[in-house]
């Protein structure tokens, strides 16, 4: 009899012990590419502040503090035991990727995450904003432009350029293009390309935006035609883009972290990689009023940074 | 090394105190904080509306991002304006906090916008929203107020299976639902209208699951009633929509101007 309850226990404490086990969140290793770069460094802060609200241990490597980062890594995963690797940045994910062994693995702000090799078991949360998401946001505060125009090398961008194609369509954006090979066909192409369009839209193109000379001959060309320019970043504000709109770093930390949680409920399907759900806005002013836009007033409260002439 | 570092911290100390000295002196001020919104955008605003308002009577504006700071301000004096939320406002006056709305913000004539949960078509009723993501713009605390009271009573005990994912702006959120990285969104009516002019397919692919009580714009209030001093403030703020650049700083709170409450 004795021998009998103590078998009963020993099983009720065997089932606690193991739904106790499956209850626990597991552990995360977050590998940075750089946190000196602040943009790593804001998604890092987002992602950990969920992740560790939710009960989540967390393990970090910042790849720029270790001068045999792949040697760390390898302990670390070692000794850590993480169910889930999240990387920021490009550098981290080429490293991280060799060493999941059958752990799920999650990026983010990895540049232009289709050019990389992905392997089984990998989702991402994606640097870029959905070509659908800016063509919208365009739509949204330049409602009147209804011609764009882009240069890209087929080489890089012919699939992203159709799909802008595609989504331009939908809301009755036509897209003019212009593929070329090299930079030096960029002045040309321009001089083609300028007169048939209402703005410009400078995409992530290696061929395109492969030199400082480039970037110049785009701008310099705009404003001799008076065309405005539409940027996917704010680097090109100061130049003289018109707007700039990009993926917000904070959203990207926090939707990486919602990420995981989902993930750990079955809710996401295997090789998910999700566009980032918030983006960020900086208008020129002294662009807009020069060549007399007609921008949404509605969508002022939309805009994180407005640029004014003053230097 | 240990003597430089002692001469950077007795500077620092120094330039620290000059500043704020100088900027207890300075005002009356317009403090904003409006846990509705999520954007960034305060270096801009602040730009903007202290050109306006050192050429209208020499006052300032100082918005805050964190909702503890920005009520500590209001411990102070008398003579400035806070624009805030009517949600916050009601928070604080639970507190004994004698905030007293002097004017609501407008938007296209209305002084009052419902909030939406908007989700895809096959999302057929809100307990489908477990173990989901809902996408919204604002303080989480502000997200989860209004899921709270769209869902109701019936349904109140999904709140703690649902994760709140913090967009910077309504327009975001929304997106977010149709391009999957939400099932559903809490949005302002107004933002809808907005996606249904921008992207119509998107749009036609969304429905409502539930509204919240309507509520205003944007409120500026004073501690108590407001005496003379504030009522100049306030008189500034009223007829900022007169003025191109008045007009736009307002655009850039979500409203385009203001109307004394009845």
């Amino acid at each position: 009899m004795k021998i009998r309850n103590f078998c009963k226990v020993l099983i009720l404490l065997t089932v606690f012990w193991i739904s106790a086990g499956f209850a626990q969140p597991s552990k995360i290793l977050i590998v940075n590419s750089d946190n000196s770069v602040y943009r790593y460094q804001t998604i890092a802060t987002e992602f950990k502040k969920i992740i560790q609200q939710n009960a989540y241990q967390v393990a970090e490597l910042n790849l720029n503090s270790h001068a045999d980062a792949e040697t760390e890594l390898k302990q670390l995963i070692q000794q850590e035991n993480p169910g889930l690797i999240y990387t920021i940045g490009t550098k981290a994910y080429l490293l991280a990727r060799d060493y999941t062994h059958n752990r799920k693995l999650l990026f983010s702000a990895a540049i232009n995450w289709r050019r990389l090799d992905i392997a089984e078991g990998t989702y991402g949360v994606a640097n870029e904003l959905a070509s659908a998401q800016e063509i919208s946001l365009l739509r949204y505060f330049l409602p009147s432009i209804k011609t764009i125009g882009l240069l890209y090398s087929d080489k890089f961008s012919r699939e992203y350029v159709e799909s802008i194609k595609k989504d331009a369509l939908s809301v009755g954006i036509n897209v003019v293009t212009k593929a070329i090979n090299e930079d030096k066909e960029i002045g040309d192409a321009l001089n083609g390309l300028l007169p048939k369009i209402e703005l410009f839209w400078i995409i992530s193109d290696p061929v395109v935006l492969s030199n400082k000379e480039s970037v110049k001959t785009i701008f310099q060309s705009a404003q001799q035609q008076k065309k405005p320019v539409y940027a996917y970043s704010d680097v090109y504000i100061e130049q003289g883009a018109v707007l700039a709109v990009s993926a917000d770093s904070d959203t990207i930390g926090r939707q990486s972290a919602s990420f995981v949680l989902m993930m750990d409920k079955d809710k996401v399907s295997e090789g998910t990689v999700q566009s980032p759900a918030g983006s960020t806005i900086t208008l020129n002013k002294c662009v807009l009023d020069a060549l007399r836009l007609n921008f949404n007033k509605d969508a002022l409260d939309s805009i994180n940074k407005v640029v004014g002439c003053e230097k | 090394m240990k003597r430089i570092l002692s001469v950077l911290f007795i500077f620092s100390v120094f330039v620290t105190g000059a500043y704020r000295s100088a900027y207890a002196d300075e005002g009356p001020f317009i403090y904003f904080y409006n846990p509705e919104t999520n954007i960034n955008n305060f270096a801009s605003l602040k730009r903007g509306f202290d050109v306006y308002l050192v050429d209208h009577g020499g006052y300032l504006f100082q918005p805050f991002d964190i909702k503890e700071t920005f009520e500590s301000a209001i411990q102070g004096k008398k003579g400035d304006v806070y624009l805030l939320s009517n949600w916050h406002l009601k928070a604080l006056q639970q507190k004994n906090i004698p905030l007293k709305i002097a004017l609501v913000g407008t938007s296209k004539g209305n002084t009052m916008q419902r909030k939406v949960l908007s989700a895809k078509k096959d999302i057929t009723d809100v307990s489908m929203l477990k173990n989901t993501v809902v996408a919204g713009a604002g303080s989480e605390e502000y997200i989860q107020s209004v899921l709270k009271q769209i869902l109701g009573k019936d349904q109140e005990a999904l709140l703690k299976d649902i994760k709140i994912l913090i967009v910077p702006k309504d327009i975001d959120a929304i997106m977010a639902v149709g391009f999957g990285m939400a099932t559903a969104a809490i949005s302002a009516e107004s933002s809808l209208e907005k996606l249904a002019m921008i992207n119509p397919n998107q749009h036609r692919e969304l429905h409502s699951l539930g509204v919240s009580e309507k509520d205003y714009f944007l409120i500026a209030a004073t501690l108590k009633k407001p005496d003379q001093k504030e009522e100049q403030l306030l008189e500034v703020l009223r007829k900022m929509p007169d003025a191109d650049a008045g007009e736009e700083n307002l655009r850039m709170l979500g409203i385009d101007g203001w109307r004394a409450l009845q």
